[in-house]
């Protein structure tokens, strides 16, 4: 539980930035080289390289290299924790909400 | 109110007020429903009244137990309503909590069945943790999210 909070926070954080957020974007098409996704962001390789790291740390994206070619890859489980985020605090809530009411349905508990 | 950020939920509990404000104020009984079994709830500081501490901690295994929540309560109306932030801790000092800030509001008012159970939990823009890390966080987090959600749908058919 406590793990789970402090992997979004990576995330969250990782999504607080238009460079990182524009990488999802072109990831979200599909598996690109490093390279070719350089290319797309004004700025100097070893800036966009420490966006990567982060993401890679996040893990929202997956990196792997082949001959001279490093492969982005996105994940979409990871992404899909930050789409689930507010349901999954519904849910906490809601299941709260049923544990209570399940104690209180014991006349025992009734005694204030 | 804010939608995309917030969530209400509302539940008739065939029990007196008096019974819910119990389990609320109650460490005893707290401990009892705030965590969901197998994990075990140990409640350190449970002081519901303006200013007051609510500090949880949480076990896995029934031996350790690591931190939970630490957070300060607000508003409090016997029998009627609880207000609690873990934007603030126990000591008072501004928090950056995980996952994200959030003011909860529990409201109960009589029922001819029992209690009317309102609870209303408003968070703080996720993005908003960002901000120590001096990033730019110029979109709301909602046209993110939902630019996300986007992206993943339509590659979803993959």
């Amino acid at each position: 539980m406590a793990q789970y909070s402090a992997q979004l926070d990576d995330v969250f954080v990782a999504l607080a930035d238009p460079t990182r957020r524009g990488v999802i974007r072109l990831l979200g098409r599909g598996p690109t080289s490093v390279g070719d996704l350089a290319r797309e962001f004004p700025m100097t390789l070893p800036s966009f390289m420490k966006h990567l790291r982060t993401l890679e740390s996040s893990g929202l994206i997956h990196t792997a290299k082949s001959g001279r070619v490093r492969t982005c890859v996105l994940d979409r489980e990871r992404l899909a924790v930050v789409d689930g985020w507010l349901a999954e605090q519904r849910r906490i809530w809601e299941a709260r909400t049923d544990r209570l009411e399940h104690l209180l349905a014991d006349p025992k508990e009734h005694q204030p | 109110m804010n939608p995309e950020l917030d969530l209400t939920l509302q539940r008739l509990i065939r029990a007196p007020r008096a019974a819910v404000w119990s389990a609320w104020t109650d460490p005893a009984r707290f401990e009892k429903w705030w965590l969901p079994a197998p994990t075990l709830c140990r409640v350190d500081r449970l002081e519901v009244r303006p200013g007051g501490a609510l500090v949880t901690r949480l076990s896995d295994d029934g031996t350790e137990f690591v931190p939970h929540l630490d957070a300060c309560f607000l508003v409090v109306d016997e029998l009627e309503r609880i207000v609690f932030t873990n934007a603030i801790d126990s000591a008072w000092r501004p928090a950056n909590p995980a996952p994200v800030p959030m003011t909860a509001e529990i409201t109960m008012a009589d029922h001819p069945d029992g209690t009317d159970y309102r609870v209303v939990v408003r968070h703080g823009d996720p993005g908003a943790r960002a901000h120590h890390e001096k990033l730019g966080f110029e979109e709301g987090w909602g046209s993110v999210t939902e630019q996300l959600a986007r992206i993943a749908e339509s590659q979803g058919a993959r």
